[in-house]
């Protein structure tokens, strides 16, 4: 591990001057920061200052969850603990909470931020092993597309493979969730602008520009919401795949259904498909609703190793619907 | 407190399944709350003043020519002592070719990247169906059989590498002060780790000691001498007269410190209509990386009569580390193929698998033990194989090991001093199985006061000569010998106490802490031990003395597991583990014992595995993060019971639990879903692989 400074700015002005200033000339934002620690230790990142960001706090903040009428806020600081015990969230938008409660394990929960979530890098272990110099850090090759890519993704279109690793972002897609910004341009952004495909831009995962700094995120309540995932090992480990869903029923028959698969592309995967072809399907036909399900690996090209994910996909969507209905899932 | 009040037969109260009787109480670890509050001091935990830290420059990819390099640039960095370059070329990931020496982890760590190594990678072999495997070439006695035989079983079993992943990673500090040495090393051999660091140290085997009072993990891999880091070490600090502190990284220590070789296993095995099998062909193949030797499988096991076999085995070599013998070598790998086998064959014949193995079982003792856990785990719940429909659908399955008991040089010795106070003194070390715990019970039982009277000692090369824990035999060893050493000072005290007292000293005897005359209470321990003349009393025996455990220890696993047939998933709810080690000195640690075999056979037969760059060559999940552990969500609930039905001694239990689980799990799988899944770890990819048709 190289030597670096730590700073602690007094708000999110001098944060910004910080990053964007000429003292530094490669800073790095830390919300928990258990994936700073884990790029220093794999030698990835070589930072001159790692900037604290938990203390800031911005205007209006005062719970890490609260409910303004229709809108709900997370901060920026907000623990992915404390977002998966939010009363708030489980009655208003359950979708999040189990996304978030699913992930890590509780030491890391208890640490981990909501900001920290969004903005964490992929695990793609090509990218994480310093010795392969991946499309991600400059390099020419995906090393994933002819070597062990069983855990990487089924939709997009490359050049690069890597699954996004946040569980948060997904459950953000589908409760038209707003990124709130500080210092640059913008005030705001839709969660489903924050992040681009890797043909978009390949050495970043999201659209910041320099010196932006999440604040805080707005959602709107989607109570008959739910998330489900598939995992090898029910402790600490990243999702196969998994799903978030968000339904308005009339009785038992969906009126309109919002999806989004994570651990299946590069971004949060929005269903479109599936979301039409749940529209008017009967929860109580399980027929039906697994057809409308099984549309969610349309467009989906499989590598050599994760075809599975292919059977997995319209199952984490079936469920995180049955979740979201209050119904019962098979395990 | 009053052990000596249970009768050697009694059954444990509590927990009435226990098929047999503890003889001890339920003493907890006597270092557990060391353990769990940080007192313990591992070697890793050993920094001494005015240390240097050393680490290994390594060959990150599979195969691969070093180069160029910047050693000299490196030399200059601030805090540097040394840097060597002692090899040119990389047969595996973590292949060493030289080493740092710097002033501070830091220091080291900056240096080691400063080398800035060159590597030409060249191409690579990642597994076994890498390599020219052999055909099957039945013999005229085997051809024989598979045609005469009702139906021939034709199958490929496959088994994973699995990497020790000890807590405490591999390594030494060692202490050369000029005249003689410290070195507290990260070892299952403190004896055996003197072996080598005679030459590397350059002084007299008298004149140094290696010291391991705690280890973080020994599965098999720190079985070997002082090791690399030890000998390096000893080296750098024989030469720089300062302590070097060495231990590996997680990267080092997943690649380069051993592993489980990978198996793949042909069988063609013939068998009547009813299921009485004939006999067949068994041709197995270990990977051992670049390692010459040790890809044994015990398969077949001899645990079941399967007829004539005819059983070929080759090792296959690839760019993978060697391997090193991992907690019954070569068992769990042959148990999951034999089990999946045997329940294969049962399957097809239509008959039961516990009825087959009950018929095929070539022990006794295993055949009561298969019809105990049948009815603690309610096999007549189990469905028939491939009988369920549904989305979750439950499997039964079924596992068994046989474990021989050996013993290792030992000498033990127990103190009882003026104050009252009793050590047990042996040099052997704590794998972690509870060595202070059972020789304690064992000094204070055989002396008659209570465990509390009791201190211990081990861990250092300056006590009395003790195993290495290799083999299951720390304790079989150990515990004899310290009973005849505290039996031998209780003599001698009360020998003293007679001859104050002008009386034979078979009028005296020892219980509760307290001495007796005629029966009677005479004196208090304290009172008796101030009597003694000179500061202390030593008792000694040997190793043959002392009641040794004869015969073998069984057992049998059942496991009770969920699929999820839509994802894949695999969920273990109960595992029974019926399990004899002879006689039971604590039955919390034996029962611990027996979990955590448990708990790491689900983690093989689930998770655990070596990634291997199949291009590179380079091991991908090198960590403990996407290297997957069994975590807390994935433990089922483990019932030992333990089976103390004729025993007589101590046997082993170190590492027969580890052996049945992942062919239990596997049965039940296949039990489950219809379909067997011949390969480990059992992932929901292949499980639904399986049940798509492409399994078998």
């Amino acid at each position: 591990m190289n030597p670096f400074s730590l700073a602690r700015p007094k708000d999110h002005a001098a944060t910004h001057a910080l990053l964007t200033g000429r003292r530094f000339s490669l800073p790095l934002l830390k919300g928990g920061g258990m994936d700073v620690v884990d790029h220093l230790k794999e030698g990835l990142w070589k930072p001159d200052v790692v900037i604290d960001t938990r203390h800031l706090r911005a205007p209006g903040a005062s719970a890490p969850i609260s409910k303004d009428g229709q809108t709900i806020r997370i901060e920026a600081w907000a623990t992915m603990s404390e977002i998966a015990a939010s009363d708030i969230l489980l009655k208003d938008a359950p979708c999040v909470a189990h996304a978030v409660g699913s992930a890590a394990s509780p030491q890391v929960r208890n640490v981990g931020t909501a900001a920290g979530n969004l903005l964490q890098r992929p695990r793609c272990w090509y990218y994480r092993n310093e010795q392969f110099q991946c499309l991600k850090k400059g390099g020419g090759t995906c090393f994933a597309f002819e070597g062990e890519n069983k855990f990487h993704a089924i939709f997009g279109e490359g050049p690069c493979y890597i699954v996004h690793p946040s569980n948060l972002a997904p459950a953000l897609c589908i409760t038209d969730a707003v990124v709130h910004l500080h210092g640059g341009k913008r005030a705001s952004l839709p969660i489903t602008d924050l992040y681009h495909t890797p043909d978009k831009g390949i050495r970043t995962e999201h659209n910041l520009e320099p010196g932006e700094i999440v604040t805080h995120i707005t959602l709107s309540p989607a109570p008959v919401s739910g998330f489900y995932a598939i995992k090898e090992k029910q402790s600490f480990d990243w999702p196969l795949a998994f799903a978030c869903a968000a339904l308005q029923l009339d009785g038992s028959t969906i009126r309109s259904a919002r999806v989004c698969a994570g651990a299946v592309a590069p971004v949060p995967w929005l269903l479109p498909g599936v979301d039409a072809a749940l529209k008017g399907v009967d929860l109580d036909d399980d027929k039906a609703l697994r057809a409308a399900c099984a549309k969610a690996t349309e467009g989906a090209r499989p590598l050599s190793q994760n075809a599975y994910k292919l059977t997995m996909l319209p199952v984490a969507v079936r469920r995180a619907v049955l979740m979201a209905a209050g119904k019962k899932v098979e395990a | 407190m009053r052990r000596d009040d249970i009768p050697y037969s009694m059954p444990t109260t509590n927990r009435p399944r226990n098929a047999g009787s503890a003889i001890s109480d339920d003493a907890s670890r006597l270092d557990a709350v060391a353990k769990v509050t940080g007192q313990a001091i591992y070697s890793r935990d050993r920094y001494l003043p005015n240390s240097l830290f050393a680490g290994f420059i390594f060959c990150p990819y599979g195969k691969a020519k070093l180069e160029s390099h910047a050693s000299e640039a490196a030399k200059k960095i601030p805090g540097v002592v040394e840097v060597e370059i002692s090899g040119r070329e990389g047969q595996y990931h973590g292949h060493t070719v030289g080493h740092v020496l710097a002033e501070s982890p830091e220091a080291l760590r900056r240096g080691l990247a400063a080398v800035a190594c060159k590597w030409v990678r060249e191409p690579v072999r990642t597994k076994i169906r890498d390599g020219e495997l052999a055909e099957p070439s039945p013999n005229a006695k085997t051809s024989d059989i598979l045609a005469k035989a009702d139906h021939v079983l034709e199958a490929e079993y496959e088994t994973q590498v699995q990497t020790h992943c000890c807590l405490e990673p591999h390594g030494a500090t060692i202490d050369h002060k000029g005249e003689s040495a410290t070195c507290y090393i990260s070892t299952q051999g403190t004896f055996a780790a003197t072996d080598g660091l005679s030459d590397a140290i350059g002084l007299p085997r008298s004149k140094y000691e290696v010291i391991c009072e705690y280890i973080g993990g020994g599965f098999g891999s720190k079985l070997n001498g002082a090791g690399k880091e030890g000998v390096l070490a000893a080296r750098l600090s024989a030469g720089h007269n300062r302590p070097v502190y060495l231990f590996r990284t997680r990267e080092e220590d997943q690649t380069d410190t051993g592993n489980r070789p990978s198996g793949l296993a042909r069988v063609k095995i013939g068998f009547t209509k009813d299921g009485t099998i004939l006999g067949g062909l068994v041709q197995k193949f270990g990977g051992v990386g670049v390692g010459r030797g040790g890809g044994g499988m015990s398969f077949p096991s001899g645990r079941y009569n399967l007829g004539d076999i005819q059983s070929d085995h080759d090792d296959v070599r690839f760019n993978g580390g060697a391997p090193r013998p991992f907690r019954a070598p070569g068992h769990p790998q042959g148990a999951f193929c034999e089990e999946l086998m045997l329940d294969e064959i049962a399957t097809k014949a239509g008959v039961d698998p516990l009825a087959l193995r009950l018929n095929l079982e070539n022990s006794g003792a295993r055949k009561e033990m298969l019809e105990l856990g049948a009815e603690i785990v309610g096999w007549k719940n189990r469905a028939k194989t491939g009988s369920q429909a549904g989305v979750i659908r439950r499997g039964f399955g079924i596992g068994s090991a046989a474990w021989g008991s050996g013993q290792g040089r030992t000498d033990c010795e127990v103190v009882i001093n003026r104050d009252g106070s009793i050590e047990a003194r042996t040099g052997t070390q704590d794998i972690g199985t509870g060595q202070r715990t059972t020789m304690a019970i064992m000094t204070a039982e055989a002396i008659g006061v209570p465990l509390a009277f009791v201190g211990v000692r081990i861990g250092s090369s300056n006590l009395p000569v003790g195993p290495g824990s290799g083999g299951s035999v720390t304790t079989p060893s150990t515990a004899p010998v310290m009973a005849a050493a505290a039996a031998r000072a209780r003599e001698q005290l009360l020998t003293t106490i007679a001859n104050l007292n002008s009386a034979d000293a078979s009028e005296f005897d020892v219980k509760g802490g307290e001495i007796l005359r005629a029966g009677k209470p005479f004196m208090t321990w304290a009172q008796a031990c101030a009597k003694i003349g000179g500061e202390q009393i030593v008792g000694r025996a040997k190793q043959g003395e002392g009641e040794r455990g004869k015969g073998h220890s069984d057992g049998v696993q059942f496991v009770d597991l969920r699929v999820d047939t839509d994802t894949g998933v695999v969920y273990v709810d109960r595992v029974i583990a019926v399990q004899s080690c002879g006689r039971v000195i604590c039955r919390k640690t034996a029962e611990s014992q027996i979990i955590g075999g448990v708990i790491q056979g689900l983690s093989y037969a689930l998770f655990e595995n070596q990634v291997l760059d199949r291009n590179a060559g380079s091991m991908l999940n090198a960590n403990m993060e996407s290297y997957k552990i069994l975590g807390p969500n994935d433990m089922p609930h483990i019932e030992p019971v333990l089976w103390t039905k004729g025993a007589t001694g101590v046997r082993s239990l170190g590492e027969p639990p580890v052996v049945p689980t992942a062919g239990a799990v596997a049965c039940a799988v296949f039990n489950a879903i219809g379909t067997p899944v011949r390969s480990i770890p059992l992932t929901p990819d292949k499980v639904l692989a399986a049940l798509a048709g492409g399994g078998a």
